[in-house]
């Protein structure tokens, strides 16, 4: 209805597990931070103006000294077009926005949880591989 | 905010919406009313007249009320649970008998066109010619940089 258009898209991200390993016994916070990512994004249900999925990321260092895994929903509000957008990768090498945004609000929790574990702490931007 | 069209996806979301509705009107019938009361209670045996103003005057095309803003606000909440009951208990009888629409010969991938006339949900379009987008799913393997 006309009053309770969206004009932005607005994305809300919950956190609900949270998995975190050190893998080694040598690793240390300034070691090479080279991590894989693997990601799983899937709609868990949508209305015209609310499309919600659910996300899970596994991090893992190379060479092996800290794993993560982290999943939960995230909730896109707008109109369709705005919504389409946000789960759209602009080309095949870039990811859809809606990962950058996952990424950006989980990685304050990878960064505290890297430090706490003593391992390299995950870069903040996404390259997909083979690119 | 009580008239216009709104789609959805399944029937359940309809119902859901139809729901949501009804405790919405509901909370706000019983805030209202509430609020009506309590001042009835305490101006106890004075009836209507502390609810009705004499201040309003007919200012252009609307009345406006400069000299007595409590009563003038107090008539106003009153006038919105008047008007508020017959709304509430339309849509109840709507939800109470969707089942007869659910009921209904209706092809899987059919989305529905809602239409709210001053709040109450009056007519469904199923609507054939526009489905809901495919399930979206994505996988993919990155590098952090």
């Amino acid at each position: 209805m006309e009053d309770e258009r969206q004009d932005v898209l607005e994305v809300s991200v919950v956190l609900e597990s949270v998995e975190a390993s050190r893998l080694s016994e040598k690793a240390n916070e300034n070691a090479n931070s080279n991590y894989s990512l693997n990601v799983s994004l899937s709609e868990r249900d949508r209305s015209t103006e609310t499309l919600v999925l659910a996300y899970s990321l596994e991090l893992t260092s190379q060479p092996q000294a800290g794993r993560f895994k982290v999943s939960g929903t995230a909730t896109l509000k707008g109109n369709r077009d705005e919504i389409k957008e946000g789960i759209t990768a602009p080309d095949e090498k870039q990811p859809p926005p809606i990962l950058v945004m996952i990424y950006e609000r989980v990685y304050s929790t990878l960064y505290v949880l890297s430090g706490a574990l003593k391992v390299p702490h995950p870069m903040p931007n996404l390259l997909k591989k083979g690119s | 905010m009580y008239s216009g069209i709104i789609r959805f996806y399944s029937l359940s979301n309809v119902r859901k919406y139809l729901k949501e509705l009804l405790e919405r009107y509901q909370r706000d019938y019983d805030r209202s009313s509430n609020v009506v009361g309590s001042l009835l209670r305490t101006e106890g045996g004075k009836g209507m007249e502390v609810i009705m103003s004499k201040g309003w005057a007919k200012v252009g095309a609307m009345f406006v009320n400069v000299a007595d803003p409590e009563k003038g606000g107090m008539e106003m909440t009153f006038q919105l649970v008047t008007e508020m009951k017959p709304r509430i208990t339309k849509t109840e009888e709507i939800l109470k008998t969707f089942e007869s629409v659910e009921g209904l010969a209706i092809q899987a991938d059919a989305t529905f066109l809602l239409y709210l006339h001053g709040g109450i949900p009056e007519r469904l379009v199923v609507d054939s010619t526009e489905s809901k987008p495919e399930n979206f799913a994505y996988k993919g393997d990155f590098a952090t940089v």
